[in-house]
């Protein structure tokens, strides 16, 4: 018998499952055994190992030699050539962070386009085939609703139920196979989690094996029998979630104890204020504070969903505010609009620079220009030379390698196609720089530089927001660092800012922090 | 996020490889060999470029190319040669691109920002019969209906823009759904009715008599290139324009007046199309209710197959006027070899997929190109 352990039912396990992307291990060796029936969470701070694990798991990403793979009362197989449709074949199941569902088809047709449309006389769709099929599975699944619903007149946690359901529509026995949740709750609101969870204990007493990735320790421990944590690809160790806390889990994830008495953010004397940030509320936020000094770099700390890319955008005018208010170098500042904004001074750089910030199709020199063409436009004509010597100069000025400047933006690399979208807003002089995940998609080297960039704005006179996922890059690029969590700035972090401790306060629930803090 | 993460050591130490390489950009990490070579990414694209410069030169250039050997075919054909190169026979060729010219152009307007007119056909009928009326039916002078005429394409072309911008809704369907409204008020304006007579013959005269040799609406035409041009090129709100077809949601995060400069550009569009149906009314010297269906299909046509010239894959005046050229040359060249009228809108249609079907290979192609950079 394959079966690892002695003890209960494995229903999946794994065994020296290791993976190296460019010379660096990003698993090193994982055992990992599930059991029958019970809700196993995979716990990690980023870039420990616990999204290659998953998509290892998918066959979406190749392990390296020499990882087993055991699936119920199977056989061992190599994890190297693991395919999606064999994870498929073994009862593998999947539900991502962004379930790909139909919000305007009925639940019925999101079903069937999991599966197969049933179908009738010279292949038509049996509509009442379906319908039934569908009714039966929402009753099997307790989801309270008619199979021709659309899918978006239900609410959100139902949705994600749907999408599981979908998962697990071929499967006629609960106990066999396995659900692996990716992040569900990731875009879930708050209230919509617990119905979620709830489902998800209403399956695992059915019988179902469910792997639950996800950041949120909370709802680990309400939901979860068992706790994997992995640490820089390594497992941490797994136990029982019974009787833990969220400071055991914590110190388990960043590996070693948790401080927890933090000085509370200060509300710093804003005579060198360049941005006073008092209340300010709107979508995720609720309610933030802080202060931005003149030529700092205030880096942002939170998780994805926390609401720092909302909080940038916000104070470029792009984003609903809801209230609070934001004084900028003494006088109130509240753009309705970017236009507004770069009035006043404010230059942002967006998070997705294909999708927000490029121009493409276009000359590198007019994504330089890009917003500022009127100042080239003098009495009926068109400075083009002008323009030509400000995006040579502007070339130089921030590093960009590049053949010729009419050359078309998406030639570049993603590290000078970043750097042209740095020097688009730097070469005006910004009073305040947004920078969310400027080095995103950028390699190493290019990274350095654009840090250069923003140190030598600094030394100029900008002030910088800088919002960046990865702890330790935060750690080093700010002079200090802000975390928000719940809505709100938790606390303020001052130099030397350890990367760890980064890590501990954006995953420390809120509560806690609250208490130390007042 | 997980897959850029660097091997660090356990010791929580502030000194960590990362943050050397902030401070100095040309020390490598120890365990990730990167060298920071300055022109090494430049170096590689020349090679690159020079590789591709013969290949591109023949691609900006083809349609120029093409229009050439139609036009040396015509004229040396025998079937043709008699009658194609002759000056009335050039003069009326080109007269009669002059309408579909300055449509055309105007449409580049829209067109550039990423928005499509299909209503630009039957705002410039609309111009045209109204103009006549109201010479016709209410005495206005020459200068007065033009005014008139151009006015109403720019109104109409107002609440295309208005429409778009306001409701959100695809400008494919909106102008569809103008297009047909305005036949709809021709028809009942009209009740079908030709207008023969009361156009001032200075109107009618202008769209016969040539000056230097060239048809007067023809100096139109050019006068309009020449505007669309300097608009498209040498304003900012030319290249706020280009912007926003590129990357909506980048050029409003830029701070360009998205919705505004869309609306402006229908207004533009339909003033031109305005003009359009002045040259209409000036060449036929009669007001006619029945508008061309495909007009509006036509300058579509000239405005892809131009993009696929001068600066390829992108919209561009002199790229659009060779496009219109070529198409006149063919159609024109056709007809004087025998073929019955159908080659008109033949050729057209045909034309517009193979401009299309270029522009979806060269785009595709570029597509490629991005991914495996970023690969």
């Amino acid at each position: 018998m394959p079966t690892v352990m002695a003890g209960p039912r494995t229903a999946l396990a794994m065994r020296g499952l290791s993976k190296t992307y460019a010379g660096h291990l990003a698993l090193d060796s994982l055992f990992l055994r599930i059991r029958a029936g019970e809700i196993h969470a995979l716990l990690g701070g980023n870039g420990s190992g616990k999204s290659t694990t998953i998509k290892i798991l998918a066959g979406v990403v190749t392990a390296d030699p020499g990882g087993e793979l055991v699936v119920g009362e199977g056989e061992p197989v190599g994890l190297h050539d693991w395919t999606p449709a064999k994870a498929q074949a073994a009862g593998l199941r999947f539900v991502h962070q962004q379930p790909a569902v139909f919000p305007e088809l009925s639940i019925a047709e999101n079903l069937a386009l999991g599966a197969e449309f049933p179908r009738g006389l010279g292949g038509r769709v049996d509509w009442r085939a379906l319908n039934a099929r569908t009714a039966e599975l929402l009753e099997r699944y307790e989801i309270h609703a008619s199979p021709k619903t659309p899918l978006a007149a239900l609410r959100a946690a139902d949705r994600c139920r749907v999408a599981i359901v979908r998962a697990l529509q071929d499967r006629d026995d609960a106990d066999s196979g396995v659900l692996i949740l990716d992040e569900p709750t990731a875009a879930l609101p708050a209230a919509e989690v617990e119905h979620l969870l709830e489902a998800l204990r209403g399956y695992a007493a059915a019988g179902q094996t469910i792997l639950y990735v996800s950041h949120r320790l909370d709802e680990v421990l309400s939901v979860a029998d068992r706790v994997t944590v992995l640490r820089d690809g390594r497992k941490v160790d797994t136990v029982e979630a019974e009787g833990l806390t969220e400071a055991d889990l914590i110190e388990m994830i960043v590996g070693r104890p948790l401080d927890r008495v933090f000085p509370a953010a200060p509300l710093d004397s804003t005579d060198d204020a360049a941005l006073t940030i008092r209340g300010l509320r709107g979508g995720p936020l609720r309610g933030v504070d802080l202060t931005l000094r003149k030529g700092e770099v205030l880096g942002i700390a939170g998780l994805l969903g926390s609401g720092r890319s909302e909080l940038l955008r916000m104070l470029f005018g792009a984003y609903p505010v809801e209230g609070g208010s934001v004084t900028l170098d003494g006088a109130e500042y509240a753009p309705g609009s970017p236009q507004a904004a770069m009035k006043a001074g404010v230059a942002y750089v967006p998070e997705d620079r294909q999708a927000e910030a490029l121009l493409s199709g276009e000359s590198i020199r007019h994504n330089l220009t890009a917003g500022q063409e009127s100042s080239y436009f003098r009495k009926f004509l068109y400075r083009h030379r002008l323009e030509r010597n400000d995006a040579q100069r502007s070339i130089g000025d921030f590093l960009i390698r590049v053949v010729s400047d009419t050359n078309p933006v998406e030639t570049l690399s993603g590290g000078n196609q970043q750097k042209v979208v740095m020097a688009r807003w730097l070469r005006r002089r910004p009073k305040v720089l947004l920078l969310d995940e400027p080095t995103q998609g950028v390699d190493v080297g290019a990274r350095a530089e654009i840090y250069q960039l923003i140190r030598r704005a600094t030394e100029q006179g900008t002030s910088v927001i800088l919002v960046v996922s990865e702890p330790e890059e935060l750690a080093h690029a700010s002079d200090r660092v802000a975390v928000l969590r719940g809505g709100r700035i938790t606390t303020v972090v001052e130099r030397p800012i350890d990367a760890h401790k980064l890590t501990e306060l954006m995953n420390i629930p809120q509560v806690a922090v609250g208490e130390g803090s007042s | 996020m997980t897959t850029r993460s660097k091997p660090r050591p356990e010791t929580a130490t502030g000194e960590l490889p990362a943050q050397r390489a902030i401070d100095d950009p040309v020390v490598a990490q120890p365990d990730v060999p990167v060298v920071v070579a300055p022109g090494d990414a430049a170096s590689r694209s020349v090679a690159a470029s020079a590789g591709l410069l013969g290949t591109r030169i023949l691609r900006q250039y083809s349609l120029v190319f093409l229009l050439v050997a139609s036009f040396v075919l015509y004229s040396t054909w025998n079937k043709t040669s008699s009658v194609f190169l002759t000056g009335d026979s050039l003069r009326v060729m080109v007269a009669g691109q002059a309408v579909i010219g300055v449509l055309t152009l105007g449409i580049l307007v829209t067109m550039v920002a990423g928005n499509f007119d299909l209503s630009v056909g039957n705002i410039a009928g609309l111009s045209q019969i109204m103009t006549a009326t109201l010479y016709a039916k209410h005495g206005w002078g020459m200068w007065a209906g033009i005014v008139a005429g151009i006015a109403i394409g720019g109104f109409v072309g107002g609440i295309n823009g208005l429409l778009v911008t306001i409701l959100r809704v695809d400008p494919f369907i909106i102008t569809l759904g103008t297009a047909s409204a305005i036949l709809g008020f021709i028809d009942w304006y009209t009740k079908d009715q030709s207008i023969v007579t009361g156009i001032p013959a200075g109107i009618t005269h202008f769209g016969r008599n040539n000056f230097f040799g060239v048809p007067d609406i023809v100096w139109v035409l050019a006068i309009v290139a020449v505007v669309i041009y300097y608009l498209l090129e040498h304003t900012p709100y030319g290249r706020n324009l280009h912007a926003i077809g590129s990357n909506r949601a980048a050029a409003r995060l830029v701070g360009i007046r998205v919705e505004r400069s869309i609306a402006m550009a229908f207004v533009i569009n339909g003033i031109f199309a305005g003009i359009a149906g002045v040259l209409m009314l000036a060449r036929a010297g009669a007001g006619n209710p029945q508008i061309p269906p495909t007009l509006a299909l036509t300058a579509l046509a000239g405005a892809f197959l131009g993009a696929a010239s001068f600066k390829v894959g992108r919209l561009n005046v002199p790229g659009t006027i060779v496009a219109l050229l070529f198409l006149a040359v063919n159609i024109t060249g056709l007809q004087y070899a025998g073929v019955a009228n159908w080659i008109n809108e033949m050729f057209t249609g045909l034309s517009l997929i193979f401009a299309i079907a270029l522009a979806a290979v060269l785009s595709k192609e570029r597509s490629v190109k991005k991914t495996r950079k970023s690969a």
